[in-house]
């Protein structure tokens, strides 16, 4: 079969390879749509004594798109849409996913509720009720809170779609020999991420239904004087939007195994216990919400109750982490752009990790709740970090998707600069927290004005540097110079196959006879252990 | 050996239980509390940060890829060493849950003869309801001592944190949560609502005043007496201007807030939305009470509820604004 050329082979594709990369481009879009409000935000934050260009209203607003933008419309599209899609059938040896045109629906939906997103900033009846949106105020503000319902409702519906495709596309279209315990631990995140989407979503997407009959229909679920509860949409909303981190964070893990599995040349560490905490954080991921309701008159108990499993995931992530350095040891490390950004990923999340500790600690909490140390502790652990590291993989799989190489010191360069830019653009704000300033305030007390400042000045840098990534990623797949099949002699089955891979991925299916982190493997008989 | 793991046990218990050993004598304090907890959490955090990011910069150094080590050695794993790494923070999870548990209950458990008042938020001011009924805006008064309050709300959802006390608590419409603080010192403490509640959230700010128990009664004697109902209208005016809560918008000292200063305001021509012009009289600001929603000023959002005023009130509070020149 011929592979279909011209534009309109790409609007009307079911390719998995194709589609991916739409969701590739479209999802840096609005990470630069994210990245440019953060700039905006950050020269609000400048000046703590006056209106630096935008007022309070506006500054809602852009919080509001910013979040949005960056957690629905780049991080989840990035790993679920490109990743997932690219990927999977490469790496388990499939032509293509379970339901191709079901594929393609799901990636129109997105743009779809991307583009609703995009009205809710510009229109009148701007979005200024937090990406969370709770009643009553998204009920009462004059802000046209459809907008936001529907593109939940959008984005619920393709995700959903996909995470039945992707789930059957795992179980059911394994090459003969794929075990699961061969299997790519970018797969196991992938597939525990979409377990996520599936059973959360839905409790998400009833969740703003009511808020839209509420508001438009007259019912009274969340209005507390008519025998509603708003309490009751912060567990619906919370119930998917905490497991959402882990569907960040899943695929994340496994692109990070991957990575530093490669660049050292050496078996992952532990596999089995990765995968397993891979699936642990799955199950326990959904017993923790209610750590956002902690000072939300939240019965004493629940909130005891849920700071268990909330600490408890620090143990899996903790596993994790330590075999990760375990897999570095003996290695044979080459510190290539893919592997600083994993490797600055680990740096970065590691601080997230121990803060995330103290913001699940109940007792910490009553004082930090809603101040500048979480927005501090979640840039670290996911908002920065996890996009370093798509980041990472993105230069990672640059040769296998477009064939040629990416510009190796402008790379680096890009990396440093967000890398330093980030570490320190926050620290002030774990300071702001501790002394219990709250966070989406247009202007915090005066007394903190250098401090934010300092904030403002290295975020501009750590943005930068995103910028340059993003530039020398176009740059580099219009006129990078060719690559090789498999630049970086991995053994993972995506790279035994030419690059770009051909219309049908593999000519014959392969059978598989090994793992897909073999590095070294001595003949004959190997024990475990050293 | 028995002897060591006693001291050991009896070591664990005094670090993890002190807030609850000091409960049974005397009033805690979850602000010190919170404290010793946080350096706790600090230790580990740091501990544990290096234990993470050592090895990682010592590996990337030693095992650099070089001539004779392109292929890293090939090990599946160690049952040991990740028995280890699981255990070792469970022990540190445990330690941190059960020290916050402590620390939980002293923030949750109300002392006895606890002093009592209320608050009531509305965008964006607060309203206190102390003990003998006063009511101030935006200003708490209590006297030294244990301090609890009855929190709710009027429209959206808010939050009231007292950093100084390190506390905080959502304010629910149609619900009444509540919190304590020890209030051990007289003083002046900022009061934050740090549950985002639209345009003027970063302006819904407060304080609580601390005064030593004779200043306090001394305060209430004042506010209680007959002067205080006889007051010329204006004056009451005053009041219901920031019991209202009006003032949580709109200054009277010129600045410009989340609605416009009332200050020059009567008697003047001002803009609207809508392209006119309208003279501020008596029956403007009388509508403009009961039915915000029409002439809404120029460059401002509407933002104002309908309020339910008596007209005896409304009279005194355009006596007010009259007076603000
Ligand atoms: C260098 C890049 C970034 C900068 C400088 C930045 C800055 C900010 C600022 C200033 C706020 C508002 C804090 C406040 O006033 O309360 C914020 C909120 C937020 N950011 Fe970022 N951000 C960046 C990247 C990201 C990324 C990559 C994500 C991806 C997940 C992200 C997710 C969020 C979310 C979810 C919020 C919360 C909105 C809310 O609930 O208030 N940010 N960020
Ligand atoms: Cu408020
Ligand atoms: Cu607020």
């Amino acid at each position: 079969m011929n592979e279909p050329k011209g534009f309109k082979s790409w609007i009307f594709t079911t390719d998995h390879k194709k589609i991916g990369v739409m969701y590739l481009v479209t999802a840096m879009i609005f990470f630069v749509v994210g990245l440019l409000l953060a700039t905006v935000m950050r020269i609000e934050n400048m000046d703590m004594s006056r209106q630096v260009i935008i007022g309070p209203q506006l500054y809602n607003v852009a919080f509001t798109i910013h979040g949005a933008a960056m957690v629905l419309f780049w991080m989840i599209p990035i790993l679920l849409g490109f990743f997932a899609n690219y990927l999977v059938p490469l790496m388990i040896g499939a032509h293509d996913v379970a339901f191709p045109r079901l594929n393609a629906l799901s990636y129109w939906l997105y743009v779809g509720s991307g583009l609703i997103a995009v009205l809710a900033l510009v229109m009148p009846g701007r979005l200024d009720t937090g990406w969370w949106a709770y009643p009553p105020y998204s009920i009462k503000t004059t802000a046209n809170i459809a907008f936001y319902v529907f593109a939940v409702h959008l984005l619920g519906a393709s995700s959903i779609a996909g995470a039945v495709n992707f789930i059957t596309t795992i179980v059911t279209l394994r090459a003969p020999g794929m075990t699961w315990g061969r299997l790519n631990l970018t797969v196991w995140g992938i597939f525990g991420a979409f377990i996520i989407q599936l059973v959360g979503v839905p409790v998400l997407a009833a969740g703003v239904t009511l808020l839209l009959f509420d508001k438009y229909l007259g019912t009274s679920f969340y209005d507390a004087f008519k025998g509603g509860s708003p309490i009751l949409y912060e567990h619906l909303f919370w119930f998917y939007a905490h497991p959402a981190v882990y569907v960040v964070a899943l695929p994340v893990f496994g692109i990070v195994s991957d990575i530093i599995s490669t660049f050292s040349q050496k078996k992952v560490y532990g596999y089995t216990s990765m995968a397993a905490a891979i699936m642990v954080i799955t199950v326990l991921g959904f017993e923790t919400w209610v750590h956002h309701l902690y000072v939300a008159s939240t019965e004493n108990w629940s909130r005891v109750l849920f700071m268990w499993a909330t600490i408890l995931i620090g143990v899996p992530t903790g596993i994790k982490t330590f075999n990760w350095l375990a897999t570095l040891h003996k290695g044979s490390i080459d510190l290539k752009t893919p592997m600083l950004h994993a490797l600055g990923f680990i740096s970065l999340f590691t601080i997230g990790g121990v803060t995330g500790i103290a913001n699940g600690s109940v007792g910490f909490d009553i004082h930090v709740h809603d101040t500048h140390w979480v927005v501090a502790h979640f840039h670290y652990v996911l908002a920065i970090s996890m996009s370093m590291l798509c980041i990472g993989g993105i230069y990672y799989w640059f040769p296998k998707v477009t064939g040629k190489m990416y510009n190796e010191s402008l790379g680096k360069f890009a990396f440093w600069l967000t890398l330093i830019g980030a570490m320190i653009a926050f620290l002030p704000q774990f300071h702001l927290g501790i002394e219990g300033i709250p966070r989406r305030y247009w202007k915090v007390p005066i007394r903190y004005a250098g401090e934010m400042r300092i904030a403002a000045i290295f975020s501009f840098i750590a943005i930068l540097g995103f910028l340059l990534t993003i530039f020398n990623i176009l740059k580099s797949a219009i006129s990078g110079p060719k690559a090789p099949a498999n630049p970086w002699n991995s053994k993972s089955l995506e790279w035994q196959i030419p690059s770009p891979p051909p219309f049908y991925n593999f000519e014959e299916i392969p059978v598989i006879t090994e793992g897909p982190y073999e590095y070294g493997k001595p003949e004959g008989d190997v024990k475990k252990g050293h | 050996m028995n002897r060591v793991i006693m001291l050991i046990a009896a070591q664990l218990a005094l670090f993890v239980l002190p807030a609850a050993a000091m409960a049974k004598e005397r009033i805690p304090d979850p602000a010190k509390g919170w404290d010793a907890h946080f350096i706790l959490l600090m230790v580990i955090s740091v501990f544990v940060y290096l234990v993470v990011t050592i090895p990682l910069l010592y590996f990337v150094i030693k095992y650099r890829r070089r001539k004779g080590n392109e292929v890293g050695a090939y090990i599946e794993g160690n049952v040991g060493l990740e028995v280890t790494w699981t255990v070792i923070p469970l022990i540190l999870i445990a330690l941190i849950g059960v020290h916050s548990w402590a620390l939980f209950n002293d923030y949750r458990t109300v002392p006895k003869d606890c002093f009592e008042a209320k608050v009531i938020a509305q965008q964006f001011s607060y309203e206190m309801i102390s003990p003998e009924g006063i009511r101030t805006v935006n200003e708490l008064r209590v006297p030294v001592g244990p301090v609890k309050l009855n929190l709710t709300s009027k429209d959206v959802i808010h939050s009231f944190a007292v950093p100084q006390f390190r506390v905080r608590e959502d304010m629910v419409p149609g619900r009444e949560t509540y919190l304590w603080f020890n209030a051990k010192d007289p003083g002046t403490y900022e009061v934050f609502c740090s549950q985002y509640c639209g345009t003027g959230h970063s302006q819904m700010l407060a304080k609580v005043t601390v005064l030593k128990k004779e200043d306090y009664d001394a305060w209430v004697k004042q506010n209680t007496s007959e002067a205080a109902a006889s007051l010329p209208p204006e004056e009451q005016g005053k009041k219901l201007f920031e019991s209202l809560g009006c003032i949580g918008c709109h200054s009277v000292t010129g600045d410009k807030s989340i609605g416009p200063t009332v200050k020059g305001l009567f008697g003047n021509k001002t803009a609207l939305t809508d392209g006119t012009e309208v003279v501020v009289d008596e029956a403007f600001i009388k509508e403009k009470v009961k039915n915000p929603k029409e002439k809404v000023a120029k460059d401002y959002q509407l933002m104002m509820q309908p309020n339910n005023v008596m007209d005896t009130d409304l009279n005194a509070i355009v006596a007010y604004v009259k007076t603000l020149k």
